[in-house]
């Protein structure tokens, strides 16, 4: 399991130096090499940290461990192929991450950026018509059982291609630099990790790159079905670099606009639910 | 002992007659969570808020006073102990309860708040919280009504037929307990003081949220 997790460690950051290069190629700009964020998580692991005056200590410090455990705890999901209704529980739950960071160090902008999380949390609305759509197909929730289905039925991708959209921008949703990037706006500095630096910015670092691979891993194996090593890491790859795309492209919506794009996907989903329980 | 291919088998139950509480790998990690969070808000002192002063170079910090801070911490806690209950409940009348518990304590925890903003908005939601209990009651009454029973290790796998409004008026009950799109009051009142107990109501809306999506699923 420890070769996973440093695996997924290492190939989260590289995919999110990746994410940085290439919107700055695409808007024009030089960008960092890609190993970039490797090399920051280890700056930040070896930097002067400290706890702000005005931050609830305990509460600042648990919300960084809770992160890393619970997409540790992701990433076992992904490999022993358990519930997919776990794993997007554990999604759920990493939104109290990001309102916790926010809350913990008293500053006000991180705080905003705690209060935009909870607007965020829309994205669960398409979350939760995706999982039903992926029972609505398999008949399980279970990884193990959505890969044999893939086995002998095709790529998951076919049949439910909207919940596929509606994951695509679930993903979206948790990148950086993205439209729906609303808790970490330019205008409130660095919204909820404006307060985390040093040991602590690694930390959420870290874990925030094991989310990235477990998200991406869970994207091809529920849509796509199940790879070798090599093809998995490239496809995911290839996910990314679309990602990266509508990010390069797409300007930072206002929160409410986010709310309102999550809410029409989840409509057009139930939609097409209805469609397929009523009409076919 | 069910094992649905939804959350994996039950670890353990605890028959109460046709009532079975039990835990499987899904709910024991929410209840494992939510156990978590009140440790946290039982162990952790409140931040000190800090505001900007608007039009100087300048910001102000405040402590939360004693008596507030105490009765915030033991909302907080009854929250918790609502969503744990939640998380683990074999019944769905029980999970109704522990549903409204949480809406109730949710403003409990921000109720001894100055700043009217916070208040204004703890009043909203509990107008709404109140609402929503007439369908997530509603619902539990349609399953009674339709099946003869309340538990969810009866209903489990289909077993017996429970009627989609009955779902639908279940998973809009738990809506209205502050998921969106019902929740914009709620995002104001997370600006009162006090961050380990205001993420409880975070929390707890999202950890009821995660378990009616499995109870509509398992029944």
């Amino acid at each position: 399991m420890i070769q996973y997790i440093l695996f997924a460690l290492a190939t989260g950051l590289l995919f999110h130096g990746i994410h940085r290069k290439l919107i700055a190629r695409i808007q024009g700009r030089p960008g960092p090499p890609v190993w970039q964020e490797i090399l920051h998580t280890l700056k930040f692991s070896f930097k002067q940290t400290w706890i702000p005056d005005t931050a609830s200590e305990v509460h600042f410090v648990g919300v960084v461990l809770i992160s890393i455990a619970i997409w540790i705890l992701a990433l076992g999901v992904v490999i022993y192929e358990g519930s997919v209704l776990l794993l997007f529980a554990i999604y759920l739950l990493h939104k109290i991450v990001e309102h916790g960071m926010g809350l913990s160090s008293g500053s006000p902008y991180a705080k905003f950026g705690a209060i935009r999380s909870v607007i965020s949390a829309a994205s669960e609305l398409p979350l939760f018509v995706t999982i039903l759509l992926i029972y609505y197909f398999t008949g399980s929730l279970m990884l193990s059982d959505i890969i044999q289905w893939q086995a002998s039925n095709g790529p998951l991708i076919i049949p439910a291609f909207p919940a596929a959209v509606a994951m695509y921008l679930i993903i979206l949703s948790k990148m950086h630099f993205g439209p729906f990037s609303i808790i970490e706006g330019k205008e409130i500095v660095s919204g909820n990790r404006t307060e985390h630096f040093g040991v602590w910015r690694a930390g959420l670092e870290a874990g925030f790159a094991i989310k990235t691979y477990v998200l991406l891993n869970a994207f091809v194996l529920i849509f796509l079905g199940s790879f070798s090593l090599p093809v998995l890491v490239l496809i995911m790859a290839v996910i990314l670099m679309t990602l990266s795309f509508v990010c390069a492209y797409c300007p930072l919506l206002g929160p409410y606009d986010t709310v309102t794009v999550q809410s029409l996907v989840t409509g057009v989903l139930l939609a097409y639910i209805i469609i397929l329980e009523v009409v076919l | 002992m069910f094992d649905l291919p939804i959350e994996g088998p039950a670890l353990f139950s605890i028959p109460f007659g046709d009532i079975v509480d039990y835990a499987s790998p899904y709910t024991l990690i929410l209840f494992l969570f939510a156990a978590l969070f009140t440790a946290l808000a039982i162990l952790s002192r409140p931040e000190q808020h800090a505001d900007i002063i608007f039009g100087e170079d300048g910001v102000y910090t405040g402590r939360i006073p004693g008596p507030e801070n105490r009765f915030q911490r033991f909302m907080a806690i009854a929250c918790g102990l609502a969503a744990m209950g939640a998380t683990v409940s074999g019944d769905i009348f029980n999970f109704c309860i522990f549903t409204s518990m949480v809406g109730l304590t949710c403003i409990g925890i921000v109720a001894s708040s100055g700043n009217r903003h916070v208040l204004n908005a703890a009043f909203e939601y509990g107008i709404v919280t109140m609402i929503a209990m007439i369908p997530l009651f509603g619902g539990a009454a349609i399953v009674a009504a339709t099946t003869g029973t309340l538990s969810i290790w009866e209903l489990a796998g289909g077993a017996i037929a429970v009627p989609f409004v009955a779902k639908a008026f279940l998973v809009l009950g738990v809506m209205g307990e502050g998921m969106a799109p019902f929740y914009v009051a709620k995002a104001e009142i997370t600006r009162a003081q006090g961050a380990p107990y205001i993420l409880m109501i975070h929390v707890s809306s999202l950890l009821i949220f995660l378990r009616i999506i499995e109870i509509i699923i398992t029944i």
